[in-house]
């Protein structure tokens, strides 16, 4: 295991893509602590922990990025002669899942270094209580959290419909248009995955379980679109 | 030990794969013998490689099954060591130089880094294997998979067509390829539709049409029996002899095309009957020719009403 873990991180590393969504979530997350800060102008606890909560909408990112990945595969044709060096497709997914876990929390520390890098002396300057330590822990931990998660969940959506451009298309639209649209449907909402990475995030606006629901919630969505993946992934010829 | 006697090194059963209504492998059986070159033969759309995904478990087969050295490709205990394969479903990322592409997988079958440079060398690739795969010409695609093939010094190499897109040069180049790693002593089992790429290296052939077993066995199998050319001043005389024997045979002036006949006999019969042979040759149609006549024969049957 730990060989494919080490063969999926090497193809990781050795595209653009990883590179180009961590450069991507540094610009993401300056923009939104950038925005927040100087055009929210925030004085709650409530909305200072909000401007350093940049987790929710990277994980949205990263969710992309774990589709991308896991598409190229298809796409590309890698799988082949990866199965074909180390065959045993569950061991394979699992492998992936790790890798990107690992990627995924690795960005996630660019983004939360990004996030108080520039957003702690901006918060500094402004009026209202400060931020405690939980208050930190919540965002910048709960970010990093968030971020991993949705990453593997991501490589779940990509390996569960195997065709790159469909999956993050359909990925967008369920992200963008349909979880909001679920907002029309009372106590749904905070049961989405885009709710669920805010409340781990640590952003506490809008209807979000509690953080521990929240992980509960976001590792279920995870865990059922994996499995999934490993069903399907299992029963499908490699074309 | 006589290689022939050892056990085959690819057993295949029934294997059989359809789509729908298409049935694009049918009942296929075959046996590729340990140490040998194995031709694995038909035109386009035969079935060749739907049939080594099957194989090699990269698909699933609607009925029967295949063997490696007696097991699944994929219970192999070390699938790497014990079978290199390129097919044609097999993609690189154009993001990702060969370099890196090998790394990977040398990594995923658990094998040490530096193997890479050597299968890099095996196939000259180790000048542009640090360029992005994307600008890759096919030949290169071909040599870089063929060191994908190599990383485990595996004993049995399956190959997909891999004379495919190559130039002359690179023809030539697999089939001294190909020489060398059966004089290895490996198992080889190369498909391809294009007979004269492989024919020279073969030992075996394993024809396929439609998805159906056309001919299977070592390649002189299949030009011997082809026939026999006889010329002879009394040509009449000798094929109404050869006739009453029971030989097939077809008159062309003074030259008699005989069929189920060796040399030797028809040779013995002319000399018993006395009559004079001014040529007795074996008459080897091309590997291209039978491979026509016999993907055409299943042509006729299966149009038959």
């Amino acid at each position: 295991m730990i060989q494919r873990i080490r063969g999926e991180l090497i193809k990781l590393r050795t595209t653009r893509t990883a590179l180009g969504f961590a450069a991507g979530v540094a610009v993401l997350t300056l923009a939104i602590v950038l925005l927040t800060t100087l055009a929210g102008d925030p004085k709650t606890v409530a909305d200072k922990r909000s401007a350093l909560a940049v987790g929710s909408a990277v994980s949205a990112l990263l969710l992309v990025f774990g589709v991308v990945g896991a598409g190229a595969e298809y796409r590309h044709r890698t799988l082949a002669p990866a199965l074909l060096v180390a065959p045993g497709r569950g061991r394979l997914l699992a492998a992936r899942l790790v890798a990107y876990g690992i990627a995924g929390l690795a960005i996630g520390v660019v983004m939360t270094v990004v996030a108080f890098a520039i957003g702690l002396p901006l918060l500094a300057g402004q009026p209202g209580p400060d931020l405690s330590t939980s208050d930190y822990l919540r965002t910048g931990g709960g970010g990093l959290v968030a971020v991993t998660v949705s990453t593997m969940l991501g490589v779940g959506v990509g390996t569960l419909i195997g065709k790159q451009v469909p999956a993050v298309i359909g990925t967008m639209v369920w992200i963008f248009v349909l979880e909001p649209l679920s907002g029309l449907i009372d106590h749904i909402s905070k049961f989405t995955i885009g709710q669920a990475e805010t409340s781990i995030g640590g952003d506490t606006g809008g209807d979000v379980l509690p953080w521990g629901a929240a992980v509960l919630v976001l590792v279920a969505w995870t865990a059922a679109f994996v499995i999934a993946a490993a069903v399907v992934d299992s029963r499908r010829d490699i074309v | 030990m006589d290689r022939r006697d050892a056990a085959p090194a690819i057993v295949a059963e029934g294997l059989t794969k359809r789509y729908g209504p298409v049935t694009a492998v049918d009942d296929l059986s075959f046996e590729v013998r340990a140490g040998a070159v194995t031709g694995f033969l038909g035109p386009n759309g035969a079935g060749k490689t739907t049939t080594l995904r099957m194989v090699l478990g990269l698909a699933r087969p609607t009925a029967g099954g295949a063997t490696i050295f007696g097991q699944p490709f994929a219970a192999l205990p070390d699938p790497a060591r014990s079978v290199g394969a390129n097919l044609e479903v097999c993609g690189m990322h154009p993001g990702r130089s060969g370099r890196n592409h090998l790394r990977a997988l040398a990594a995923l079958a658990g094998l040490p880094t530096p193997r890479v440079e050597e299968v890099l060398d095996l196939v000259e690739m180790r000048e542009a294997a640090d360029r992005r795969a994307g600008g890759y010409s096919t030949g290169m695609r071909q040599r870089l998979g063929l060191a994908a093939t190599l990383l485990g010094d595996p004993e049995v190499l399956v190959l997909d067509e891999p004379a495919n897109g190559l130039d002359p040069q690179g023809i030539r180049w697999l089939r001294d390829f190909l020489r060398g790693v059966a004089s290895e002593g490996r198992t080889v089992l190369v498909s391809s539709h294009v007979l004269s790429e492989v024919e020279q290296t073969v030992d075996d052939v394993v024809v396929i049409h439609r998805g159906r077993l056309v001919q299977s066995g070592p390649i002189a199998s299949l030009l011997t029996g082809e026939g026999v050319r006889v010329r002879s001043p009394r040509a009449d005389e000798l094929a109404s002899a050869l006739a009453r024997d029971g030989a097939e045979v077809r008159t062309e002036g003074d030259v008699l095309h005989v069929q189920g006949r060796t040399t030797d006999q028809v040779g013995d019969l002319a000399f018993a009957i006395g009559v004079p042979l001014h040529e007795l040759a074996v008459e080897a149609a091309s590997l291209e020719e039978i491979f026509f006549r016999l993907t055409s024969e299943q042509d006729d049957e299966g149009t038959a009403p």
